[in-house]
């Protein structure tokens, strides 16, 4: 797309700060739309005041997650505001949950320097909040194919040579120059020992020992869950429509709850943080919406996959930059993600057409794979900026808003190390940071029958008969667990899903969406025809229009 | 008995009469299975006579079952299975606790599942309003709620249009079938009671390209197909709806067997023998876990069948080297995949024919090709699993039979 084209051009710029891109272009459905609703709701709400705050953290995303935890930990009035019906619905719930070792960024960015220091603490995270987290490490193949369109330049042997004993190194030294650590070269038989399955014309391998994986939409809950029981709010749909302002100096976040008055804003909007920046006064960057495509694999097929596998191909293609295989903390297998420019910042759809795209890309890398097995596949959208670089810094044109914007990959990895830095750069506009003495780094994981042992399972039972009761038998998930997720704050059906896996397995919820929805609807009184999926309803109406 | 469903209960009631000690574990709150939500009549015409409704047939056998004080573990959910040299444990969780079942022989009667939206690779987004046929059946007869105002089916089988007309009485404002096949796929008693008598309107030749919508469902993208279900450029077309009700058809639930048996990639079940015993010995398989039956007649028999095979099984009864079945020419897939017992009964074989034809011989061939014995169909079609009762006598002797539908 050419208005993509057109703003990255100039984000190249050396200097540039940022981009500003008002190019219409077609299928940038909403907006107008959206300005309306937002005009309209502001002048109901701006009087009506919810409370005051010191801290607003606009976007429930992993990042504002993250934020409003770092948060937690002084003697602050900290509200998180997100707009759909639970924490992680956006960009944060459809990625391929890896946390990259932050080899990739280029030196100098913002990306380098937290992917690497968050990727180091998420250890001690995955520890303290109870969230699956398996440092898998990830295989970079050096394959023929590697560096098949540089081949003219490469004669005869020379070209196996560069391909077995330079290329490596230079992959290697990228990783020692971005201060990522014990990148080992491996080449022949070793590359098999540790990935068997691998494609058989592999020359050598990269590996990286630090990349992990962890489910994404566990770790924004659990950073949530343990903000809030720290003392944050947490509003859910709410959605920031303006500000009110005092000069350059803003005094409140207008919601469609009311008006959230604050000392400091923080904009962590995600895919819409162009939008608040806007509606701010600052408007600095435009966030261009880039569509990446997941399929994800029955869990079977587990065994073929041991690390983050990805074949390494220069020039990259524009079309599906990175990617690669990569196993999940459950055990499934997820292939992708693609990147496709999309102008619709919602449009996760996925075509029969992109399926294939991804099968065929990376079937080749583990040949035996059974490729026949994806019981699912979903897109998720990128929030990027021109500039490609995170955008974490205090607004131009207004005093107390802090940027923390465009976290695209490798976002998930470098989200802890972005809440420590964003709060630093609150600290630098001159927010006081006082250590609160109660706060409590702990979260109680959720529990869960599935990795029960029959003993564990059967005093579980005992005291709650629930537990017993298995709604998902693909899964192996119990009543229990539901309705813990609706006690921990899941109101949709997504969001249980989110938290217990009902639904993910091999039926795709066919036998238990409707027992999972029944017990939904009796633990939080919404009635049955009420429910929502995530922000859509999910039935409508009784037969023939009577309600028992 | 892991599954208190028609085939399930059929095969418990027969060896509970004969005095055998049976325990059914069923993982929902009550028997029936997925009987429980079929709220239409047509069931039972050759089992017990007359047209019952799904409820009736298994609330025939439920009482049944009760009055021979058969054991019935409800809410139960078989995780683990032990198979020991005399005796198999089966490890089931419930409210009640963890159940630890000895048993000399398992029959697995978990049925099958729908098939969804992701396998068929549905194009959209992925929002609310996008259902299998058998939730909707299940939502709409048992707790009275509509998935939605405006239908679209996707699937000209049975299960489309038995949901269609159950839609259609209950008030939906509009209902469109849209199936590849240039007919319905199901049978034409359905065609006629459920989609002509009622006028539902239907579309041959079409598919959803695309599923719009982000929070729920907005409408579909339809495009009309090709004999081979390649989409005609050109032809696609918006339909507004806020619905799409997926009758794709079913296969085996067989990611619950937790053994390793074999398995038919035809059937998509477990493989087999005349007495539906699987690849390991004393753990059998019945109704439509086994291949997916037209009429819970067709299961109940085959619960039967097998409840004959367990009694034979305890009884120490013979068997000899197999002889492998496999579907030949114009059949789809066929069961049983293998006959090894000693034993006098015909073998009855269930085959789903994969071509349409008037007056046609279904042949069973030896190794070389030659022809043993045929049996004469004065019409077959892919939507009606055909039966036939082959004499033991036939096959004596022999290793490998194929069989194949031929012109008559």
């Amino acid at each position: 797309m050419e208005w993509v084209e057109i703003g990255l051009s100039i984000g190249r710029i050396r200097g540039v700060e940022g981009v500003v891109n008002k190019i219409r272009w077609r299928g940038a459905s909403g907006k107008e739309a959206r300005e309306e609703w937002r005009r309209r709701v502001f002048e109901e709400k701006r009087n009506a005041v919810v409370g005051e705050y010191d801290v607003v953290i606009i976007g429930g995303g992993v990042v504002g997650a993250a934020l409003a935890r770092e948060l937690s930990k002084y003697e602050l009035k900290t509200a998180l505001l997100e707009k759909s019906t639970d924490i992680a619905a956006g960009t944060t719930k459809a990625n391929n949950g890896m946390i990259h070792a932050g080899v990739e960024p280029s030196r100098g960015t913002l990306k380098r320097m937290l992917n690497v220091r968050g990727n180091a603490m998420y250890g001690k995270l995955a520890e303290e909040l109870g969230f699956r987290f398996n440092r898998v490490g990830s295989l970079w193949l050096v394959t023929p194919r590697t560096l098949a369109s540089y081949r003219k330049y490469l004669l005869g042997p020379l070209y196996n040579l560069v391909l077995k004993h330079v290329f490596p190194w230079v992959v290697k030294i990228k990783g020692l120059v971005n201060e990522v650590r014990s990148i080992k070269i491996i080449r022949g038989r070793r590359i098999f020992e540790l990935e068997p399955f691998a494609t058989r014309d592999a020359v050598a391998a990269v590996y990286i020992p630090s990349t992990a994986v962890v489910d994404p939409y566990e770790v924004a809950v659990a950073l949530a869950e343990n903000a809030e029981a720290n003392g944050v709010e947490i509003h859910l749909e709410t959605e920031a429509v303006g500000f009110i302002k005092d000069g350059s100096v803003i005094r409140g976040v207008v919601t469609n709850k009311g008006v959230f008055l604050c000392r400091y804003v923080v904009n962590s909007a995600g895919l819409y943080a162009d939008e608040v920046a806007a509606l701010a006064g600052s408007e600095e960057y435009t966030i261009h919406p880039r569509k990446g495509v997941l399929l994800v694999f029955h869990r079977d097929t587990g065994v073929f996959t041991r690390h983050c596998l990805a074949e390494i191909i220069l020039p990259q293609d524009p079309y599906t930059k990175g990617g690669g295989i990569n196993p999940t903390v459950h055990g499934n297998v997820l292939w992708g993600p693609t990147a496709v420019e999309v102008p619709d910042k919602e449009d996760t759809s996925v075509t029969r057409e992109e399926i294939e795209h991804v099968l065929n890309k990376y079937s080749g890398l583990v040949p035996g794979f059974p490729r026949d097995k994806v019981i699912r596949y979903f897109a998720g959208v990128r929030a990027a900026t021109f500039t490609e670089d995170f955008v974490i810094r205090p607004a131009k044109w207004v005093r107390n808003l802090l940027h923390v914007a465009g976290i695209q990959s490798p976002g998930l990895a470098a989200s802890p190390a972005i809440a420590e830095y964003a709060v630093e750069k609150l600290r630098g506009m001159g927010l006081r940071l006082k250590p609160k003495t109660g706060f409590n780094p702990r979260r109680r994981p959720m529990p869960r029958a599935a990795d029960m042992s029959l003993e564990e399972l059967e005093e579980k039972i005992r005291m709650d008969p629930a537990w017993g009761r298995i709604v998902c038998t693909c899964e192996f998930v119990s009543e229990a667990e539901i309705v813990e997720a609706v006690r921990r704050g899941a109101k949709t059906l997504d969001a249980v899903k989110r938290r217990t896996r009902a639904g993910m397995g091999e039926c795709q919820g066919s036998f238990c969406t409707l027992e999972t929805a029944l017990i939904l609807s009796r633990e939080t009184g919404v009635p049955l025809d009420m429910l929502l999926k995530e922000e859509g309803r999910l039935f409508n109406g009784y037969v023939r229009g009577e309600q028992p | 008995m892991i599954g208190g469903g028609p085939s399930g209960l059929a095969a418990a009631v027969w060896l509970a009469e004969k005095g055998y000690d049976v325990a059914v574990v069923e993982v929902m709150g009550e028997l029936g299975g997925m009987l429980t939500q079929c709220i239409h009549d047509g069931f039972g015409t050759r089992v017990f006579g007359e047209a019952l409704s799904g409820p009736e047939f298994s609330e025939r056998l439920v009482k049944k079952a009760r009055l021979l004080g058969l054991k019935t573990f409800l809410n139960t959910y078989v995780k683990e299975v032990r198979i020991g040299k005399e005796f198999k444990e089966v490890v089931a969780v419930s409210p009640a606790g963890v159940q630890r079942l000895q048993t000399r022989v398992i029959v697995y009667a978990i049925g099958c599942r729908e098939r969804n939206g992701f396998e068929i690779r549905l194009s959209g987004a992925r929002p609310a309003g996008v259902y299998t046929a058998g939730m909707v059946q299940r939502l709409v007869n048992l707790y009275g709620v509509l998935p939605g105002r405006r239908i679209v089916i996707m699937g000209g089988g049975d299960v489309g249009m038995i949901v269609a007309r159950h839609l259609h009485l209950e008030g939906v404002e509009s209902i469109l079938m849209v199936f590849p096949e240039a007919g319905f796929a199901g049978l034409p008693r359905n065609v006629q009671q459920c989609i002509l008598d009622f006028g539902i309107p239907f579309r041959s030749r079409t598919v959803v390209k695309k599923v719009i919508g982000k929070k729920r469902v907005e409408g579909v993208v339809l495009t009309r197909v090709d004999e081979k279900w390649n989409p005609v450029e050109g032809t696609e077309e918006f339909h507004a709806c806020d619905t799409v009700v997926l009758a794709l058809g079913l296969v085996p639930y067989t990611g619950e067997l937790k053994l390793g048996v074999r398995m038919d990639p035809a059937t998509r079940g477990p493989e087999v023998n005349e007495f539906f015993e699987t690849s390991v010995q004393g753990v059998f398989a019945v109704g439509n876990l086994v291949q997916v039956f037209d009429y819970v007649d067709d299961a109940f028999e085959t619960a039967c069948i097998a409840a004959r095979g367990v009694e034979k099984y305890l009884n120490s009864g013979l068997k000899t080297a197999p002889i492998r079945l496999s579907p030949g020419e114009n059949v789809r897939m066929l069961t049983p995949q293998r006959v090894e017992w000693v034993d006098d009964a015909d073998v009855p074989v269930f085959l789903r024919p994969a071509v349409e034809k008037a007056n046609v011989r279904i042949v069973v061939r030896n190794r070389e090709g030659r022809v043993l014995g045929g049996f004469f169909k004065r019409y077959v079609r892919p939507s009606t699993l055909e039966r036939i009762e082959v004499p033991r006598s036939m096959l004596s002797n022999l290793q490998e039979v194929s069989i194949d539908i031929a012109e008559d």
